[in-house]
């Protein structure tokens, strides 16, 4: 198990050198070993190194001649097609990790565009953010309001069919008789059971209708210069281009 | 949100029973063993072929400095011919794999900052949950809180509405103001200018801000 990281050159050390070379020698013939056993697959590896005349090879000289003609016997285009050296193997995981980089990146900006969103909630000021932020925040807010949108529907069909059931159980064994409750009398049973909580959070109905001015001129809000509707094409898909 | 995986498992070393498995065993494996052997030709300076056969019967392989070049030198139990011209090839070669490493170990490292930052501001939001309800995910939230939330956001959607709308007066002007003053000969008096109030420098942003995120990337 190594303490530190190994920086991916050339060692210059000869004898740290020749005691890595030794230890990852053995961990590679172990793992194309492993490969093989698990797979259930043939396989050959050769290595040659300044230290032995003679290359190290898994599983055997013969074994390894074995793999090699199964090799050699396959259609030139079968052989090169799925064949790397160093720098098209090294291209290769280049490739895939600006890909998990861009991929994270982009997984991180939203997740930081959400703690803006949630500051904006309680009163920070959006002064410092530029018009690519304000494009996502405002596609962020969308987002989340649809996701509420959706949950809130959810709701009341649990809402409607644990009525209906208890509506029928109630009326017993007759002709089945179908309790319909509005959405929005769903909605107005399931809020007032709650007030309290509501009550608790008063603080967060005072943002809503600001008594005094907040870090960005409430007030501001209720004289917007054009309609809400003009700033849906602002928010292009920021995040999934 | 539950574990997906059960993380690491330690494997028998039989062959695998379940085919799947096996397959993403074998795809798995062989990535990892063509990277270990990409680390010893780098680090140790060698010569390695290595040749395996998928369980669909393609074969994978990796050499360097190339396959057909190893086996050659296996096969033929000659030692390896050095001219000068290959040793040309052979130290361009290993030139360009040396800032392939380096570029290789730069993103890898700039992948593991990023997930550090993710890690960071999920501590963060997981710690506020308690106290800020409305951080919690949508499906924890029950109907008033999903009311309240709902005109929050749409509240907070028109003052970015406004915002947005500031931004863009703002950069038009700063727009017209930096054109007039390229065509306009020195001396005369400029209705921009500054004491008038209309346009002030200060207020037209730059980039991202001290909240720690970057300037967006789409």
């Amino acid at each position: 198990m190594t303490r530190k990281k190994v920086k991916l050159a050339y060692i210059t050390n000869d004898s740290a050198r020749k005691a890595t070379y030794k230890k990852r020698k053995k961990g590679l013939m172990k793992k194309v070993s492993e490969l093989s056993t698990l797979c259930g697959i043939d396989a050959c590896a050769i290595i040659y190194s300044p230290y032995d005349s003679q290359p190290e090879v898994w599983p055997s000289p013969l074994g390894v001649q074995r793999v090699l003609a199964q090799f050699r016997n396959m259609p030139e285009m079968d052989q090169s097609k799925k064949m790397v050296n160093q720098e098209s193997f090294l291209r290769q995981r280049i490739t895939k990790a600006n890909e998990q980089l861009k991929k994270q990146r982009k997984e991180n900006r939203e997740k930081e565009m959400t703690q803006v969103m949630f500051q904006g909630l309680i009163g920070k000021s959006l002064n410092s953010l530029n018009m690519m932020d304000l494009n996502d925040l405002g596609w962020l807010i969308d987002q989340n309001l649809k996701e509420i949108h959706k949950r809130v529907e959810t709701l009341n069909k649990e809402a409607n069919n644990s009525q209906v059931v208890a509506a029928a159980a109630t009326y017993g064994a007759g002709p089945s008789v179908e309790v319909k409750i509005s959405p929005e009398q769903a909605e107005r049973q399931a809020f007032e059971v709650n007030i309290d909580a509501m009550q608790r959070q008063q603080w967060l109905m005072d943002w809503i209708n600001p008594q005094e001015p907040m870090g960005f001129g409430g007030d501001e809000v209720n004289n917007l210069p054009f309609g809400d509707a003009n700033h849906n094409a602002l928010w292009s898909s920021a995040f999934f281009p | 949100m539950a574990r997906k995986s059960k993380g690491r498992q330690k494997v028998a070393m039989v062959k695998m029973p379940n085919e799947s498995n096996l397959q993403v065993t074998f795809s798995k494996r062989r990535s990892g063993l063509f990277k270990k052997a990409s680390e010893l030709c780098t680090l140790c300076g060698v010569e390695v072929a290595i040749i395996v056969f998928s369980p669909g019967k393609k074969v994978f392989s990796f050499g360097h400095p190339g396959v057909e070049t190893v086996v050659e030198r296996f096969i033929t139990r000659s030692p390896p011919q050095i001219s000068p011209t290959m040793q040309l090839i052979e130290a361009h070669r290993n030139a360009s794999v040396r800032e392939l490493n380096l570029q290789l170990t730069q993103v890898c490292n700039q992948l593991e900052m990023e997930k550090k930052k993710a890690e960071e501001i999920n501590q963060t939001r997981k710690a506020n949950k308690s106290q800020c309800w409305w951080e919690s995910p949508i499906e924890e939230l029950n109907m008033p809180q999903l009311q309240q939330l709902k005109l929050s956001l749409e509240q907070l959607k028109k003052i970015v509405a406004t915002q947005a709308d500031k931004l863009l007066i703002q950069n038009s002007q700063a727009h017209l103001h930096s054109q007039f003053y390229a065509s306009t000969s020195s001396g005369a008096v400029l209705p921009f200018e500054s004491k008038n109030g209309v346009f002030n420098p200060e207020i037209v942003p730059s980039h991202g801000h001290n909240l720690g995120y970057g300037r967006g990337f789409y």
